[in-house]
């Protein structure tokens, strides 16, 4: 008789973490809000492909990466191309000087946003979402090698953009 | 030497425990790597901060909108078939009397779902239902139902904060004005040997939630059951 946890309740309270991720594959937290939107719609509509006593957020979290990957490319670059004056900008500020947090925030998104989607989503993953390693590799389909690899290069061009 | 692979999934404690003494010797006795070390513990503590303020802003309207579409139409029929197929091996009279007492249930509580153990209060996240009751009055000591108790503690703010573990997920709530909010509610792990590094049988994820979180040392049961006759406070 006690009530289990049902799917919905589970994918309410994962909301602020779902926006999170999506903070770190989007270009500003308006595209954020609206992959973590299209995320929680595809969710609810592929609830029977979840199964139950597997995890819920990696699951979650594999479809809006697969979302992000669907719309991000095209439209990178046609961002690149409109707003090329942002790039130079970040470079050689001090970063963390009584800095607040959601104002860094937009400072790192906008450096994440330069890596190669491929680098900026195991950075995500990994560094932000605190996925291991091989959760990653899951998710992505690549092997532990590639995470890996791909995790080296795009934290030491983070770090080259934003110093520490 | 250390490859970049290497030293970074050491820096991500992602080593077996010898290799991961190896590389630590091994930075520590090169300035080089050492300070890279630490300019790239320092990017992620920032990395960190910087997307964790995303985890306490309150949540769009649209977006819990979207979470909720609506509210479950439950079939009054096949729930009592369903609860009196639970009731075959007891007496006829108390699967009538049980059946009765759901029906009254189902009648006047199923469309507001309050069983639901978390509800949403102005975008935050609360438990509700069993989960708040077992917060509010279980011990670690003594599980009852499906909710068990973990850690209690004080977070850097001074609210209360205990963890707990449910069949399907854990979690962790502090108190925030008279009620449990969630900080944490997490899908049980996929036992796979191997995959995920257990701290004490914790969810790996749930642990660090607490770290951060937690200010001094975790109750022990007579400073727990103080906590709870004082209500919390």
């Amino acid at each position: 008789m006690v009530p289990t946890i049902s799917f919905d309740s589970e994918l309410v309270a994962m909301l602020p973490r779902l926006r999170r991720f999506a903070h770190g594959l989007s270009r500003n937290p308006a595209d954020a809000d609206d992959l973590t939107q299209a995320t929680v719609e595809r969710a609810l509509r592929s609830r029977e492909q979840w199964q139950p006593g597997t995890r819920l957020d990696s699951w979650a979290c594999r479809i809006m990466r697969n979302l992000w990957i669907d719309t991000a490319r095209a439209r990178s670059r046609k961002d690149k191309v409109e707003a090329p004056a942002e790039e130079g900008e970040l470079v050689g500020e001090d970063p963390t000087s009584g800095m607040d947090a959601s104002v860094d925030l937009g400072r790192m998104m906008a450096a994440m946003d330069r890596l190669p989607d491929e680098q900026r989503e195991v950075v995500v993953l990994i560094l932000i979402e605190g996925f291991g390693y091989r959760e990653a590799a899951e998710m992505l389909d690549v092997p532990i090698g590639t995470v890996s690899s791909r995790l080296v290069r795009g934290r030491t061009a983070l770090l080259e953009m934003v110093g520490a | 030497m250390v490859t970049e692979e290497v030293f970074f999934a050491w820096l991500d404690g992602e080593l077996e425990a010898d290799e991961a003494e190896r590389v630590a010797a091994e930075v520590e006795s090169d300035e080089k790597l050492a300070l890279r070390a630490e300019e790239h513990r320092a990017l992620q503590r920032r990395l960190a901060t910087a997307f964790g303020s995303v985890l306490s802003d309150p949540l769009p309207e649209a977006l819990l909108a979207a979470a909720r579409p609506e509210p479950e139409v439950v079939d009054l029929a096949a729930a009592r078939r369903e609860r009196q197929s639970r009731w075959s091996g007891v007496p006829q009279w108390a699967a009538i009397a049980a059946t009765l007492a759901i029906g009254v249930f189902a009648g006047t509580m199923v469309p507001h779902r309050n069983d639901d153990p978390v509800r949403i209060d102005g975008g935050k996240v609360y438990a509700a239902a069993s989960l708040d009751r077992a917060l509010t009055t279980q011990l670690a000591s003594a599980p009852a139902g499906d909710t068990r108790i973990g850690l209690t503690f004080r977070d850097q703010d001074g609210a209360m904060c205990r963890t707990f573990t449910q069949p399907a997920a854990s979690g962790l709530a502090c108190r925030d004005n008279q009620r449990w909010r969630l900080r944490g509610f997490l899908a049980a792990p996929e036992v796979q040997a191997g995959t995920y590094r257990m701290a004490g049988g914790m969810d790996p994820n749930l642990a660090n939630l607490v770290g951060t979180a937690m200010a001094g040392e975790p109750f022990d049961a007579a400073q727990e059951k103080a906590a709870r006759d004082k209500g919390w406070r």
